[in-house]
């Protein structure tokens, strides 16, 4: 059987990034425009901050990374080169800032989104979690905000580099390709990682989905 | 006859590939054709698609208002030239400084010391060296016994002559 391919469109060199908008913007702020840089943070700090809270469930956090993240890239302005778009760029640093800021305080924050639960392997958990308020109300149908708690919860089930592929694509539109630099993987191990967490997804919510309609 | 055994475990990993338009020709074609003979399968795209749109009950936070300023801010105070005080070759330059001045201090406290005692005090020595000549002729002087006798004697040389002559014998 023939193993299937993602498709990707690369471009055929760095100059191809310079019509990117925001790489004209970047290249302004590596000038010393200041007022590139505003826009640039204006720009992207509400998709930003969308995705830490969406990865961390905590808006303040989310607040502090996204502006960490414009700090790395202000620092980083004087040996910028465009040789990826910029958004691409940004949710590498995103990534990159997620992953480490989980390894120092992503326990307390995963914890956060199960207050009811004990959290020794959130995880699963979090799976224990719509399960059991899904017992409580059976034949209920859920209302939007029930409905989102259940999604949040399903989210949390996801490990976090599904999570982040999740994000990316669901609310950046990113494609396989972008997400593979994004967060430096393959397009098809971005493909298996994506297919995976929609399954779990899927499995987590689909009850509630059908109760829904 | 529709089944579930359709869907191999390829097919199942493109199915959400399939809804994102990121196969490929041959494999788009694949995932159609067993869309159209599988009601588990297309039921398998719908939940997909469907628990995906639930997503978009997600919370998007927009950022605080004044966010953009916040951050600019940080971001150009953090270029700014640290004032001189707190650049380290001054800060290093400065220690050095005060190392040297506390040298010069007591090295000047200490010559002021010894000038000090140098004029100050007495020193039995010193009367000692003052007083070497003296003290080398101590001797004659007691011999001499008093200064009428050398007042006489250098009045009469007849007498020193005869005093010469009777140290000779």
């Amino acid at each position: 059987m023939a193993t299937s391919e993602i498709v990707v469109n690369k471009p055929a060199g760095s100059s191809a990034y310079l019509r990117d908008p925001d790489v004209q913007l970047m290249l302004r702020v590596k000038e010393g425009d200041d007022g590139a840089f505003a826009q640039l943070v204006s720009k992207y700090q509400d998709r930003l901050i969308g995705v830490f809270t969406n990865m961390f469930g905590d808006t303040a956090l989310a607040e502090d990374l996204a502006q960490e993240l414009f700090l790395r890239v202000y620092r980083a302005r004087q040996g910028y080169e465009p040789n990826a778009k910029f958004s691409t760029w940004v949710y590498q640093i995103a990534s990159n800032l997620a992953s480490n800021s989980r390894r120092t305080k992503g326990r307390k924050k995963e914890i956060q989104f199960q207050p009811s639960l004990s959290g020794s392997q959130p995880l699963a958990a979090g799976e224990d979690a719509v399960a059991e308020k899904s017992a409580l109300m059976p034949a209920r149908q859920l209302d939007t905000d029930e409905l989102r708690e259940r999604v949040q919860l399903a989210m949390q089930t996801l490990n976090e580099r599904q999570r982040m592929a999740i994000i990316l694509h669901k609310f950046e539109g990113m494609s396989y390709a972008d997400i593979s630099a994004a967060m430096e993987m393959t397009p098809t191990a971005v493909k298996s990682l994506l297919a995976r967490a929609r399954e779990t997804l899927r499995e987590a919510l689909e009850k509630y989905v059908n109760n829904a309609n | 006859m529709e089944k579930l055994s359709r869907l191999t475990t390829e097919d199942r990993d493109n199915l959400a590939a399939y809804l994102d338009g990121e196969l490929d020709e041959e494999s788009t074609r694949r995932i159609e054709s067993v869309l159209a003979q599988s009601t588990v399968a297309r039921n398998d795209v719908e939940m997909l698609a469907r628990t995906y749109e639930a997503l978009d009950l997600l919370p998007r936070p927009h950022a605080t208002e004044d966010f953009t300023e916040r951050t600019v801010a940080t971001a150009k105070l953090e270029t700014l030239k640290k004032p001189l005080s707190q650049q380290l070759w001054f800060q290093k330059a400065r220690r050095v400084a005060v190392l040297l001045a506390w040298g010069a201090a007591m090295l000047l406290m200490a010559t002021c010391g010894y000038a000090l005692t140098y004029h100050w005090i007495d020193r039995p020595n010193d009367v000692l060296l003052d007083e070497l000549p003296m003290i080398q002729n101590l001797d004659g002087y007691i011999e001499i016994d008093s200064v009428e006798f050398l007042n006489r004697l250098s009045a009469e040389p007849q007498l020193l002559e005869e005093m010469r002559a009777g140290e000779q014998e």
